[in-house]
């Protein structure tokens, strides 16, 4: 498993820094990309921030009220370390069984 | 919103790990695969890959992962979605003087661009009288085993070698799959690349000096990746990994199995057959393709033809059935599985003259 | 642009009436319930992969709710499982599919009027022609719906389907899902001049490009076309502009190729959404309504999952047993020898 890392994204207008209102993911869980991550709060407004990511949520940053600069750490995700292709699954690599033993008389003529 | 970007890249296409001078590297066979290709770009200009998401998603096993960011969306490029566009422009860009190393997503969508690829690629130097060669290094991810869809699982190589004007290859890890890119791209004649998809994952040492070391032959031969003295054990692609563990386990009963790494399927090294054979005096050979006109049956002559005063026993086939590459929960059942190929070997341990 | 005439009665086809609009709704809403849960299932390891069709409800339910399952054939891609809900396929059967059990799915596909799952893009647009033209052969007024998308577009089947179909005047609706993605390539790298449906013009029948987040449009802009198919007019190009909102199957990146700022620009109002706002609009749906649809919704998904968990491999014997209707020596000797390697192992 690889994990990556994705710090708070630049609001836009020069905002430097937002406030966690509500997360609305916690560690452990699969989320979907697009799937909102959690509410924060800049001068501005309010926000829910959509995950830029399908993965399983590894860490989250900062509780509700504490504040986060932009390109800080705000949320880790899990992901498997070899990406399946567009269809299909990674094989796994398995010790070989076997059922069927050789005999043989190797007459070495 | 300017929106997240990633604090750290994931690993999949990370050059993997490099020593012993940089001459080494321990790469999967997809990082392996995406090295040749960025040297084939960076050595010949007019080399260019094309095909279907190729270029900004890096291909849908992220084979050219980063090759159009770093070369440019002239030389790496996605095109609409049709196979036989693909190859059919890949004949107009060769005769331009191009290289062109086109990929088809998958071996059964081979199928739809088969009238381009048998028709013309394979045609084209005959019919100009040699003046209009044909450079091209088609990519297919093949054969089975990852559990996906419905012609996403086929072994097309007796359908290529089958058709004059192709030539076919096919690597079993990661320094085979570096170093057959690397030469198959430099040919003036088509080249089908059959990938094991199955084995992209798989990391292996990629010795970048040499095309051949440790193991023998030419960069267009056979290789033998296993030495016995009983019985030859002949695969290509995903099957060589799976026939080494077959002579592994042989070993425990006693039985010395050689395992011959075909590699080019055409032309096939009849001389590394027949050598390999001579010795051992027993063949079985293995492939994921349906029996019926397989290769299995070309490679049985060639041996039957080269040894047949040295043969103990008729070559034995272990291979795919002839029926349509079945669903992910039959896919053990189709693909020749360990127990399989030790019946096909034991076959041919009791077989006894008449 | 709309180049598709009215019914030859001079009148358009009815509107949906109150129920069937809700019915509508809560076949959109199964719809997107078991989408969604199919990628969670992928998560869970329950199947191996599968293809959503998010944002794609109202193009899939409208069109499939304006078969007549009695008359018509539908010809689907990889990618229908909303019109296969709404044709009221059984859908375990269906989903069998993603549980690799089977490549075409378990469903029959003569009774339920559904050809096998296709994975060839436009891999089916021909068949749907032959198929109509048969109809045409024993005067029969069945239609054939030909399901494909903006990347099958690119397809030359699907001039050839186009060209047959108009010249052999075959009673075929292309049914186009323009929904904006080929896996990574846009719509406007994928499609010159950037609608299928103005195609329709070069073979001199009619085309229509319909708002296809509008389950409504949808259904009426279908009605019209099967309409006209079955008054022996000939084919017609029907393009939904949809979009899809979820990443190609559940292995796909989408963050490699595409922001989530534009995903909520082309992505548009939530075709779910907007229907329910329509229906409370008009006083035809209140919140209970949408509550019990919901509650059904979710049902129906833990039915279907049940379904898809109970369901064992098939035996490997169909492998051999289903290659012909008249099997050869051959295959019977490689099914005996597999026997005796293999099964039960």
């Amino acid at each position: 498993m690889a994990e990556i890392s994705f710090p708070l994204p630049d609001l836009g207008e020069g905002l430097i820094e937002a406030t966690v209102l509500e997360w609305l993911v916690s560690p452990g869980e699969q989320v979907e990309r697009n799937q909102p991550l959690v509410e924060v709060e800049t001068t501005k407004s309010a926000v829910e921030l959509p995950s830029p990511q399908a993965g399983k949520v590894v860490r989250i940053y900062g509780g509700p009220g504490d504040k986060i600069n932009v390109g800080e750490p705000l949320i880790v995700f899990e992901v498997p370390d070899n990406t399946a292709g567009i269809v299909g699954t990674v094989p796994k690599e398995e010790a070989p069984k076997r059922r069927v033993r050789l005999s043989a008389v190797l007459d070495e003529d | 919103m300017t929106g997240f970007r990633q604090a750290q890249s994931p690993d999949a296409q990370s050059p993997g790990t490099e020593a012993h001078g940089n001459h080494t590297a321990t790469l999967s066979m997809q990082q392996a695969l995406n090295r040749a290709l960025d040297e084939v770009l960076a050595e010949n200009p007019k080399a260019v890959i094309l095909g279907e998401d190729c270029g900004r998603l890096g291909g849908v096993f992220r084979i050219t992962d980063g090759l159009q960011s770093k070369h440019g969306e002239n030389r790496v490029f996605d095109t609409p979605l049709a196979e036989s566009g693909i190859l059919g422009m890949s004949v107009g860009l060769a005769m331009a003087g191009f290289h062109p190393i086109p990929e088809v997503q998958f071996d059964g969508f081979a199928y739809p661009a088969i009238n381009q690829i048998v028709c013309q690629i394979a045609r084209m130097n005959y019919r100009s009288r040699g003046k209009l060669p044909m450079p091209i290094t088609l990519r297919v991810p093949s054969f089975g085993g990852i559990r996906a869809p419905e012609h996403h699982g086929e072994s097309l190589e007796a359908l290529f070698a089958h058709v004059p004007g192709l030539k076919v290859v096919s690597p079993s890890n990661p320094h085979e799959a570096y170093h057959l890119l690397k030469y198959a791209a430099t040919r003036p004649d088509p080249v089908i690349f059959m990938e094991p998809k199955s084995r992209y994952w798989q990391k292996g040492d990629v010795d970048f000096s040499t095309a051949d070391a440790p193991g023998t032959g030419s960069p267009t031969g056979a290789k033998v990746m296993r030495e016995g003295r009983h019985l030859t054990l002949v695969a290509w692609g995903a099957m060589v990994s799976r026939c080494l563990q077959v002579a592994e386990l042989a070993a425990e009963d006693g039985i010395d199995v050689e395992v011959l790494d075909l590699r080019w399927l055409k032309p096939i090294d009849a001389d590394a057959l027949v050598t390999s054979v001579r010795k051992t005096r027993r063949a079985v050979v293995v492939h994921e393709a349906p029996l019926t006109s397989g290769l299995g049956a070309e490679v049985a002559q060639l041996i039957t033809h080269g040894c047949f005063d040295t043969l103990k026993a008729p070559v034995e086939r272990v291979t795919g059935f002839d029926v349509p590459y079945p669903s992910g929960d039959l896919e053990d059942e189709y693909i020749p599985n360990i127990d399989r190929i030790l019946f096909g070997i034991q076959r041919v341990l009791e077989y006894r003259r008449g | 642009m709309d180049t598709l005439p009215l019914p030859d009665d001079g009148n358009a086809a009815p509107p949906p009436t109150p129920d069937q609009l809700r019915e509508l709704y809560s076949l959109m809403a199964a719809v997107r319930h078991l989408d969604v849960s199919a990628v969670a299932w992928q998560r869970q390891g329950i199947i191996p992969g599968y293809a959503p069709e998010l944002g794609q409800e109202a193009a899939q339910v409208g069109s499939g709710y304006a078969v007549d399952t009695a008359r018509d054939f539908v010809f689907p891609t990889y990618r229908e499982m909303g019109v296969a809900r709404a044709m009221g396929v059984d859908m375990v059967a269906y989903m069998s599919t993603h549980k690799a059990t089977w490549h075409g799915g378990l469903y029959d596909p003569v009774k339920s009027r559904l050809a096998p799952i296709q994975a060839v893009v436009a891999g089916s647009v021909l068949h749907a022609v032959g198929w109509a033209h048969g109809q045409t052969l024993e005067q029969n007024d069945g239609v054939a719906l030909a399901y494909l998308g903006d990347g099958a577009s690119s397809q030359g089947d699907v001039h050839e389907a186009m060209n047959f179909a108009a010249v052999m005047k075959a009673p075929v609706v292309f049914f186009v899902q323009n929904n904006g993605w080929a896996i990574s390539v846009p719509t406007e790298r994928q499609v010159a001049g950037g609608s299928v449906a103005a195609r329709a013009a070069g073979y001199g029948i009619p085309g229509v490009q319909v708002d296809g987040n509008d389950v409504v449009a949808v259904l009426e802009a279908t009605r019209r076309a099967i309409a006209h198919c079955r008054s022996g007019n000939g084919p017609v190009v029907v393009e939904a502009m949809t979009y899809r909102r979820g990443p190609h199957s559940t292995s796909d990146d989408p963050g490699r190729y595409r922001s989530l700022d534009e995903e909520r620009s082309g992505a548009g109002e939530d075709p779910l959404r907007r229907l329910r706002r329509r229906l409370l609009d008009d006083g035809i749906a209140d919140d209970a309504f949408f509550a019990a649809a919901q509650a059904a919704a979710a049902a129906e998904e833990t039915s279907i999952r049940e379904g898809i968990e109970a369901l064992g491999p098939r035996p490997g014997s169909e492998m051999f047993g289903l290659v012909f209707q008249e099997t050869t020596p051959a295959l019977q000797n490689q099914a005996a020898s597999w026997r005796e390697e293999s099964e039960h192992v």
